[in-house]
């Protein structure tokens, strides 16, 4: 006989509320359920009833962590729906922030994966160097998380000259603390036996599913946005897509720590080659009826914005496609098989980012069924 | 496959076709000869899709499939009637779409016929019956 075990909403690994349903056979877990949901906002909906430049706004807010790629992302697709070109340098400030992003998420998941196996001390220090890039993003932006630097035509924020030798210095530093833990991540014991050929996720599933981002490329799949689909200014970028071929919990970490260093190497890059230039270019809000697509790559995959306007300064419609749903339908089959002791780490490793509701789930222990209640039941309950 | 194959390759199926660069391209499809189509792209070894996104125009549902043909993006446009809007599950031929049907039933109230799963995605368990949030009009109504 197998006993549910619910997960959430109040979450063991995530300071998010999401709810899973595990089925378990003694240790083994036979069959799991997601319910979304917990953090719906309506963001699409808003997004129609909000200008073009308000939007930016909203947009960024969809993700703390993974502001920029979103407001990027926002931006240059108006851009694409109005015909807008926007400055050679504003790309580049725009790649610089993306990947300091990247960085930056990459580092704080290392970070909580360490802490979800035991290892807090790897915590600390992954957490500890993840400064470096606050700082720098503080540098550019004046926000440590929220850089508010994109606008529709370009740039907000500038990046100075006297800023540069500043940067430089703090990226030799990172590249230096992250390939010590690039090291340590494929030697030390606790890593190795938590970690590997945990929560697999075979190449077939990856694509049977449509993984996408760091999961996908831990499956062996040669998946990233600014490679395969550039945009901005990755084009002209020098950078290796990196993939392992495990599809355990372990090649998701390595992906990630060894991007960590291609995003380093692209952010010198870009500040090497960083044109002059104007920041931006003004725009005309009024955008006739025309529709689009665009994809980037987010830290955490392939983050998709569909945009239609209707020659007014609101859009009809925007759809956001946020890389965490599309990395859900494969989340099952790295469950399943697997043990309850390694839930935590298994739901970490897709780097997972949701969004709150009034539902409750009870289980009978009579009976063992399960049943979720609303909030207007538990409140008759009360009484 | 640029916008160019992906072309080359459906467009006996297609009734429009709008290519806005080698990298993207916006078709519309009839219900007839939709599955056709998506035969068709499983066979040219089109495997990943982005998402689905539904559009109330006001005279219908727009239904906006959305595949990576690496590196071209292929939207696969097909037009529903928006007192009935229904629709065959992908699914079948494509795994990666379940959770975006879920998400074009409860919101747009798009019938997606065979669908393994068709329970709510992101809406409450009592969220009204026939109330779908991204239908024109949805707000005003309810004030």
């Amino acid at each position: 006989m197998t006993f549910v075990l619910p997960v959430g909403p109040q979450h063991p690994s995530l300071k998010e509320p999401e709810f899973f349903r595990f089925e378990v056979k003694g240790e083994e877990i036979v069959d799991v359920d997601i319910r979304l949901g917990y953090a719906h906002r309506g963001i699409e909906e808003a997004f129609s009833r909000r200008n073009y430049k308000h939007n930016v706004y909203l947009a960024e807010r969809i993700c703390g962590i993974c502001n920029v790629v979103h407001s990027t992302t926002y931006c240059q697709t108006i851009e694409q729906l109005a015909g807008i070109e926007p400055p050679e340098r504003a790309k580049y400030i725009r790649t610089i922030i993306m990947e300091l992003e990247r960085i930056h998420s990459h580092l704080l998941w290392l970070g909580v994966a360490a802490h979800q196996i035991g290892f807090d001390t790897l915590f600390m220090l992954a957490w500890r160097d993840r400064e470096e890039v606050m700082d720098m993003r503080e540098l550019i932006s004046g926000g440590r998380v929220h850089s508010a630097t994109n606008t529709i035509g370009g740039v907000r924020r500038n990046v100075k000259l006297e800023h540069i030798p500043e940067m430089l210095r703090r990226l030799d530093k990172l590249e230096k603390s992250t390939g010590y833990y690039a090291d340590l991540w494929g030697s030390d014991r606790t890593i190795l036996a938590r970690c590997s050929k945990v929560g697999v996720l075979s190449k077939d599933d990856a694509v049977k599913f449509c993984a996408v981002g760091p999961v996908a490329r831990a499956s062996n799949l040669k998946l990233d946005i600014r490679r395969n689909d550039p945009y901005g200014t990755y084009e002209a970028l020098s950078f290796d897509v990196v993939t392992e071929s495990e599809g355990d919990v372990w090649a998701r970490g390595t992906v990630r720590l060894r991007e960590i260093l291609e995003s380093i190497r692209i952010v010198r890059q870009a500040l090497h080659e960083l044109p002059s230039g104007p920041l931006r270019v003004p725009v005309e809000l009024k955008i006739p009826p025309n529709e689009t697509l665009e994809r980037t790559e987010a830290p955490r995959g392939e983050l998709v914005y569909y945009a239609r306007s209707n020659g007014t300064e609101t859009p009809e419609r925007i759809r956001v496609r946020t890389p965490t749903y599309g990395n859900f339908a494969s989340m099952k089959s790295m469950f399943i098989g697997g043990t309850v002791a390694e839930i935590p780490i298994v739901m970490w490793s897709i780097d997972p980012c949701f969004g709150c509701n009034d539902r409750a789930t009870i289980l009978d222990a009579r009976t063992g069924k399960v049943s979720v209640v609303n909030f207007k039941q538990l409140k008759r309950w009360r009484r | 496959m640029d916008s160019k194959n992906v072309v080359e390759l459906i467009k006996e199926y297609a009734s429009n076709v709008r290519t806005t660069d080698e990298r993207s391209l916006f078709v519309t499809v009839d219900l007839k000869n939709f599955e056709k189509m998506l035969q068709k792209l499983k066979e040219a070894g089109v495997t990943h899709i982005s998402t689905i996104t539904g559009v109330d125009t006001g005279d219908f549902v727009e239904v906006i499939y959305h595949f990576d043909c690496r590196p071209a993006m292929l939207s696969l446009k097909i037009f529903l009637p928006r007192d009935d809007p229904k629709i065959q599950t992908i699914s079948g031929i494509f795994p990666g779409a379940v959770l975006y049907e879920r998400d074009l039933m409860e919101m747009l109230g798009v019938r997606v016929e065979g669908h393994p799963d068709p329970r709510r995605l992101f809406l409450p368990d009592d969220w009204p019956e026939g109330e779908y949030p991204l239908r024109k009009g949805w707000r005003e109504k309810k004030r």
